[in-house]
This record gives structure tokens, sequence and C-alpha cells, in this order.
């Protein structure tokens, strides 16, 4: 058995040599990977890949009736169509609500004091309810007649 | 188990609170059934039982060939009516899950004499199986984080819109089961992990096989299941329970994925499979070593890992390439391919690229198909990497690859719809456990699980008493904190409320539609049904001949085939991009050279789809780039894109559009005789209301091809291509013809002729009129 598995090195030399593993490889901690993961998560909500693909400008623009042309934000009744802008718009906001939904979770932590998670709540409270109004708005701009038929 | 669990807790008093709990998850299960099935039935009650779109309509037709002929006729069937004159061999080309599952459905309540028609098996068997789904996905996150969250993430896939949109009533595809069998495999899949036993490694490549049969989707499990291994491997997870689940299953599950005519020998021969072969080495490599570990020294060990690690990568390595070199093993596919190099599809495959579904996805698609869950989704993942295990790691790396993938189609949206809904399960569970716990202090320590599924379910599941909890909730609470955890607690089940909302209005105005048949609604309300597309088809049903070749657009290939019974040369089957190229040579060139096409493919008649008259976006002057497109594709001399633009790069159809374009087939079919029209009085004649213009070329005449059919509002129409005789006939003056005598009798009587008006009261001579005469 031993003979075996030794067996090339009655050939080979093996080098005096000591290979280290690089101290940044590591496995990765939780929040890294999560961070990571939302930043991703950022870019692809927010149809990058559609950016990349399509080329559509970053902001619209229209001619209203007096001959000026004026920056549009929102490509409106186009469901599969963006600007670049209003679509890393959105996908912060949906950022925004999930780390709302995160840092409300903050509060059980039990050696926190009570202010701050007074402030913890708020903040995450804001954080859901101002990305989902936003986002309703949105989709008003972009779909008009959004839950009103 | 949840049935059987319920029944007790009404017989046996001994475990109160178990019985009560399971009687909860059933009952919720139930209602997330029930509610999936009613809110997907939007089509039915506003049209009728009717089959959708496209593909639905060949698995109804070939399921109903095989209930008609029975099982090994239709694996053995040839196909002459499609793809002529090449025909298709449907047994070898479909995954026949679908079909089985609905003829076996058909078959058994035959058994019980309940008389269904099998259209209405297919109808309603996406929304049936919604519920399984729902079951389903109870379980899977059950298994990976709590009961609670369970419920929550099966009443959302039960009404999330991203996965409706595949599974209304009578849009009768491969997804709609396959979602359901995608969600089980990995419930069977993560309980083998957990527990190591053979008996659940089986079930899940059962489950597997039953995925495999249904859709090509099977794919994505036998990379991810491999590519969850292999993270545990990385992660130094191994376990013997990791090692016998996996090569239980893969082995397993590979024999019978192999037994599907469809799939054949792919899994050992192409590329997208390879990994889980790879990773099936690997696993052995590493047991191995961990056996060898156990009996040598360190130094021994190691240079044992470097040596054979080494020799053994390289042996892999070569071989792969070897192989793929040799064609034993085939490189990957360009549907495959296009996932990673997205600008792939655009630039080599346009038949891929052309397919609306397949573009890329933006913000609004997101929002729009999970609406509250884009933003708990993160929230969910935090929680599960935040307490990774095994199954965890599993989760994430789900998620990991559908938000990918989902970005780069819309039409994988569907595959990340069900982890996002486990993950917001997740997410929405952990929540309210926070903060519903003070509430229940009060009342005693009860055990996690317990207080989970009760409050959550309750409140989500009748939203409608929002308020009311409110009033219980701030009626006790004196001090800051109750009060803020209210108020959130309140809020967040507004949200579930909105999200319902949502689900139900994006499911009746936008995925309800059969697209067969067209409702406009005028601004009185009143509805107006357009039927055009059945129309234009029964009338090609009834006034053919029975082998008459129907060219149109591939679109439109599956519906011909499946409502006028007639013979097609392409449809949504796009196996054959070159015969694609060749119609579409045929549409984009002028008649006379379009003419030479027909005859050499034995076209008897032309079908066109044109929405100028009612403004109908979808027709195929909009498609019309693709299929010069993909003519140019092949016959690169012949068709050039550029040559049907304007100079100023734009695709315009009134007089300033490029010669080439108004004189090419499909314009002159679907204007033909259109400049005549005169919608309404403020337009004027030839206005095409899809793009708003008065069309270019008016006044034409065709040569090759007579009008044979026009629908009601234009929407379909059918040309018949003129026999050689017809059109070159030599003129004859007028003394020299011979009319034929005809015995021929008007059908035109007195009688018929009073039928021709609707509701028309017949007038008998002789008696009394009746009360409006």
């Amino acid at each position: 058995m031993e003979q075996f598995f030794t067996l090339p090195y009655f050939i080979l030399e093996v080098p005096h040599m000591k290979i280290k593993k690089p101290s940044w490889v590591k496995q990765p901690s939780a929040m890294t990977m999560f961070s990571i993961v939302l930043a991703s998560y950022f870019l692809v909500t927010g149809g990058i890949i559609y950016d990349v693909i399509v080329e559509p400008p970053s902001v619209g623009s229209t001619t209203d009736e007096h001959g000026h042309s004026r920056p549009v934000a929102f490509m409106p009744y186009r469901v599969n169509g963006q600007y670049i802008m209003e679509g890393l718009a959105s996908s912060f906001l949906f950022s925004m609500g999930g780390l709302g939904f995160i840092v409300l979770d903050h509060i059980h932590n039990t050696n926190t004091p009570k202010l701050n998670r007074l402030l913890i709540t708020a903040v995450g409270f804001i954080c859901v309810t101002v990305s989902f109004f936003t986002t309703w708005i949105f989709m008003r701009m972009k779909l008009p007649g959004y839950l009103q038929s | 188990m949840v049935q059987a669990g319920s029944k007790k807790s009404s017989v046996s008093k001994i475990n109160t609170k178990a019985g009560i709990s399971s009687l909860i998850i059933f009952v919720v299960l139930l209602l997330a059934w029930i509610a999936g099935f009613s809110s997907r039935l939007f089509a039915v009650i506003r049209f009728e039982s009717i089959i959708h779109e496209f593909d639905p309509w060949f698995n109804y037709r070939a399921t109903a060939y095989m209930v008609k002929h029975g099982f090994y006729n239709f694996l053995n069937w040839f196909d002459e009516r499609a793809w002529y004159p090449l025909g298709r061999i449907v047994g070898g080309t479909v995954y026949p899950g679908l079909m089985l599952t609905s003829g076996s459905i058909h078959y058994i309540l035959h058994l019980l004499h309940i008389n269904v028609h099998i259209r209405d098996v297919c109808v309603f068997l996406a929304p049936v199986f919604s519920g399984l789904t729902a079951i389903s996905t109870y379980f899977l996150t059950k298994e990976l984080w709590s009961a609670g969250a369970g419920l929550f993430a099966a009443c959302f896939i039960a009404i999330v819109p991203g996965y409706i949109s595949r599974s209304v009533a009578g849009s009768y595809d491969n997804e709609g089961i396959a979602i359901f069998a995608l969600q089980f495999t990995y419930f069977l899949w993560i309980k083998s992990v957990k527990t190591g036993s053979v008996f659940w490694a089986v079930a899940a490549s059962l489950s597997y096989f039953y995925m495999v049969s249904a859709w090509g989707g099977y794919v994505f499990i036998i990379n991810l299941i491999p590519l969850h291994v292999f993270v545990l491997l990385l992660m130094g997870r191994y376990s013997n329970r990791l090692f016998t689940s996996y090569t239980t299953f893969y082995i397993l599950g590979l024999i019978f994925s192999m037994q599907i005519p469809f799939v054949g020998f792919q899994p050992i021969r192409t590329s997208e499979h390879m990994a889980a072969g790879g990773v099936f080495a690997l696993l052995f490599a590493v047991g191995v070593l961990k056996y060898m570990q156990s009996m040598m020294s360190k130094s021994e060990f190691k240079s044992l890992v470097v040596f054979g690690g080494l020799i053994s990568a390289a042996v892999v390595f070569l071989g792969v390439v070897l192989l793929t070199y040799a064609g034993y093993v085939a490189p990957w596919s360009g549907r495959f391919y296009s996932l990673w190099d997205t600008g792939y599809a655009k630039i080599h495959i346009p038949i891929i690229a052309s397919v609306s579904e397949h573009q890329p996805t933006t913000w609004f698609s997101f929002f729009f198909d999970l609406h509250i869950l884009v933003a708990t989704f993160p929230a969910g993942l935090w929680y599960t990497i935040k307490n990774i295990n095994d199954e965890r790691v599993f989760v994430v790396l789900y998620a990991l690859s559908a938000v990918y993938f989902a970005g780069v189609m819309v039409r994988l949206m569907l595959t990340l719809t069900p982890v996002v809904c486990i993950l917001s399960g997740i997410a929405f569970s952990g929540l309210l456990e926070l903060f519903l716990r003070e509430d229940d202090s009060s009342r005693g320590e009860d055990s996690e699980e317990e207080e989970q599924s009760t409050p959550s379910k309750r409140l989500y599941d009748k939203a409608g008493k929002v308020p009311k909890m409110k009033h219980e909730q701030s009626r006790d609470t004196d001090n800051i904190g109750p009060n803020l955890r209210s108020i959130v607690t309140v809020v967040i089940l507004l949200l579930l409320m909105l999200f319902a909302v949502h689900c139900t209005w994006v499911t009746s105005n936008a995925y309800s539609s059969p697209s067969i048949v067209l409702a406009s609604y005028g601004s009185d309300g009143t509805r107006q049904i357009l039927d055009d597309f059945r129309e234009a088809y029964f009338w090609l049903s009834q006034n053919t001949a029975d082998d008459a070749r129907i060219m149109s657009w591939w679109d439109y290939g599956y519906q011909i085939a499946g409502m006028a019974n007639r013979t097609t040369l392409v449809d949504n089957n796009t196996w054959n991009n070159s015969h694609i190229a060749l119609v579409g040579k045929a549409m984009s060139s002028n008649e006379s050279a379009a003419y030479e096409i027909m005859t050499a493919l034995d076209v008897d008649y032309v079908l066109v789809i044109f929405g100028g008259v009612i403004g109908y976006s979808g027709d195929d002057i909009n498609k019309f780039l693709w299929m010069v497109r993909i003519a140019e594709g092949e016959h690169p001399k012949d068709i050039r894109e550029s040559d049907y633009f304007t100079e100023h790069g734009e695709f315009r159809v009134d007089a300033e559009g490029s010669p080439t374009l108004l004189n090419c087939l499909m314009y002159k079919l679907s204007y033909y005789r259109f400049g005549e029209l005169k919608l309404d009085y403020r337009s004027p004649a030839g206005f095409d209301r899809t793009r708003n213009a008065v069309i270019g070329h008016k006044d034409f005449q065709l040569t090759y091809l007579e009008e044979a059919y026009t629908t009601e509002h234009w929407l379909v129409r059918v040309y018949r291509v003129k026999k050689p005789d017809e059109f070159n006939r030599p003129r004859i003056p007028i003394a020299n013809r011979i009319v034929k005598s005809s015995n021929y009798i008007t059908k035109k009587n007195i009688k018929r002729k009073k039928g021709t008006i609707k509701n028309k009261p017949l007038v008998v001579k002789g008696k009394r009129l009746s009360s409006k005469q």
C-alpha cells in the first residue's frame, strides 16, 4: 500500500517549498455573502441585463406641443421596455424595501436600548412604506389605469 | 398526513394542541387551493372553456389523439399535417408527461362514469395543479424553515401572478404541471439530504422522472442539485447522508430520465448534463479520500491528495475535452448558451430572440409578477444566510441562479417565482413571529412553532379582519414598544392585503385573455367579442380540401392544425430553422419570387394576420422584421434587412416606406383592398390603426394569388394561391368564347332570403301576424 502512493516520489523529487493558503482565501462570512447577493439582486431587478442587450437610453425624451423637448423618465405603456434610470430607481426601491424588512428584524436584539429599538423600528418601517408607495406611483406612471379598471 | 392529523384531533382529545395546529394547516392549504383555483377561472367565466394561445393547442391536439388512439399509437404518431413536406415524429419530439397526466385523469373519471370531455380536463388541469404546487411548496418550506413559513409560502404561490401567468384555466402548457414537479422534487431532495435515507432519494428521483417527462426545464434541477452538492463540499459539509442521497438520486435519475424518448441519450451525451456526472465523480473522490484519511498518517495523506487529485483532475478534464472533440458529447445547445452569453441569441439565433417571452426582463416585470414579494425576498434570503445549514444552502443557490435566469428571460420568471414565495414566507413568518411575540408572552410560553403557524396564518387568510386586529392589540398597550409593534403588524398585514388585491387585478386584466378570442370594451362598458381567429379557422376547415396546405407564419401553425385541421408548413415547434427561413423569405420577397417558393412548397392557401382595422398590435406586419431577419440568416443574398427600412432607418408602411417593403408579399396580402376601406369619417381611406399611418401603396392587384376569405374585422385574411393555368391563360376573343349553358339554379329563393336576417319573425301566409308587425 505504501509503495503504491510513494512510487512517483522515487522518480520525482519533492521540492522544498511551502505553499501557504493566501490569507484572503477563506470562507466568506455570512454578511459579505449577503451583501454580494443583495448587490447582484439590485442589478438584476433593475433590468441590467435588459440594458446590456437592448441598450436603451438612460432617460427618454419627448417633444411637447410647443416643440420643446422634455426628458421623460418612464417609458409609458411599454411593459417590456424601460430606460436605464427608471430601472435603477425602482430596483433601488426594491432593495430599500428589503433592507427595511431586515432592519425591522433587528429589534429582537434584547440588549439594544429602548430608544435604539424605537429608532430601528421607525427606520425599517419608513423604508418599507416609502419603497412600497413609491413603487406604486412608478407603476401608475408606467401603466396608467393600474388597479383602477 | 395533514388530513390524518385533523381527523385524529376530532376523535381523540389526547393531544389537542397538535390536532388544532394540523387542522389549521389543513384548512389553510385547502383554502389556498380553492383561492388559487378560483382566481385562475377569469378566462373561463368571461369567455368560455377554451384552450388558449398557441402551444396549448398542440398539447390539446396531442392529448386528444392519445385519448382516441391509445398511448402506444401516440408514441408512434407520425404527424404528416405539420412541417409539410417533412412531417413530424410527434412521439419522439414531445414531453409526454402533460398528455399522460390529463389522459389518465380523463381515464379515471370515465372509469367512475363521470363523462368529462377531454377538453375540459385540459382546460382545468393547470388550476388544479396549482393547488398541488401550493402544497408541495408548503412541505418544502416546512423542511427549510418552519410550518408557519410554509403556510405563508403556500398562500403566496397560490395567487402570485408570476405563476398564474402560466397556469390560468385554458393555458394547457407544460409549465402548469412542471412547477409542481419542480417543487416536489426539491422537497424530496431536501428531505433525503436531511435524513440520508435511500427511500427519500428514490422518491426524489421518481419525482425527477415525472419532471423530465413534463418539461425541458428539468435541466435546471439536474444542474442545481449537483451545484448544491458541490457547494456543500466546498464548505466542508461532506457527510454520509449527502453521499447516499446524491449517488442514489443521480444514478436512478439518470436511468429514469433516459426513458423519455425525447430525452434519450442526452443525459450522458450533452454538456448540460455533464456537471451532474462530474459532481458524482467528485463526491466519490471525496468519499474515498475521507475513508483513506482515517487509515493514513497525515503526510502520507497529503502526498496522496496532491498526487491523486492532480492526476484525476487532469484525466477527467482531458476526457471531457476529448469526448466533446470526438463528438460523443455535444457542446452546449444554442438555447442554453444564450443564458450565459446574453448577446448570443440576438446575433446568432434570431428565431429564439424573436419570441417575446425570450426577451430580457425589465424592472416592471419583477414588480408586476411578484409585487411585495420582490422586497421581502432579500429579507428571507438574509434570514436563511444568517442561520445557514445544509438545506438552506440549497435554497440560497436556488434563489441566486433563479434570479439571474429570470433577468435574462422574461419566461424564466416562472422558475424564480416559487423560490421568491418560499423566501418571502420565511421573511413574513420571521417578522410576524417577532412582532406578535409580546402579546403571546403574557399568555405564557408556547412552543415556537405553534406560535408561528397559528397567528400568522389566521392573520393572513382573513385579511378583511385587519381593523379588528388593530383594536384588539392597541387597547391594552400603554408603553411605546407594543404600540409600535402593533402598528408595524397592521402595516405588514395591509401590505399583504394589497398584495392579494394586486394579484387579483393582474390576473384579471393581464393574464386571463385567451388570445384567440379578443374582447374590446366600448366607452359605455359594453363588451364586444372579436372571434375572427376561430371564424377563419372554421372557414378553412369547411371550405378547403382536406389535404390543403396552408402557409402562415409559424406562430399560427399549431392553431391551424388544432382548429382547422389542415396541413401547415411551419409551426411553433421551431425545430427546423431553414424551413422557417424559407417561409420568411416567401413572405418578404415580391409576389413573383414568392410564387416560385410557394409552388415549390405546394402551398394552396396563405394566411396572414392583419390588425390594422381594429388596432390589434400583434399582427404579422409588426412581426415582419423578424421574418426578414430569419430569412436573412439563411438567404443573405436575396433578403437584406436594410432594404426594408427607409433612408433614416425607420420601419414605416406609409408612402415614405422603402419600396422593397411596399412590394413584398406580406405587405400586399395585408393591405390588399385596404386602400378602399374608410374606417370612419375622420380618418382618410386606408388608415392603419395599429401603426397610425395611411398606407403607402393603395391600388394594386394580385397576380398570383386571390383573396379567398377575410374575416369580419379583417383580422385574418386567407388567400388562395393560383395554379399556373389560372393567371397566364391567353385571352380569347369574345366571338370565340364558348359559354357553357349551366343549369345552375340560384339558391337565393324566397325562403332562403328570409333566413339571412337574424331574429326576423317568420311570417306564414294565412296565419295571424305576430305582434311586432
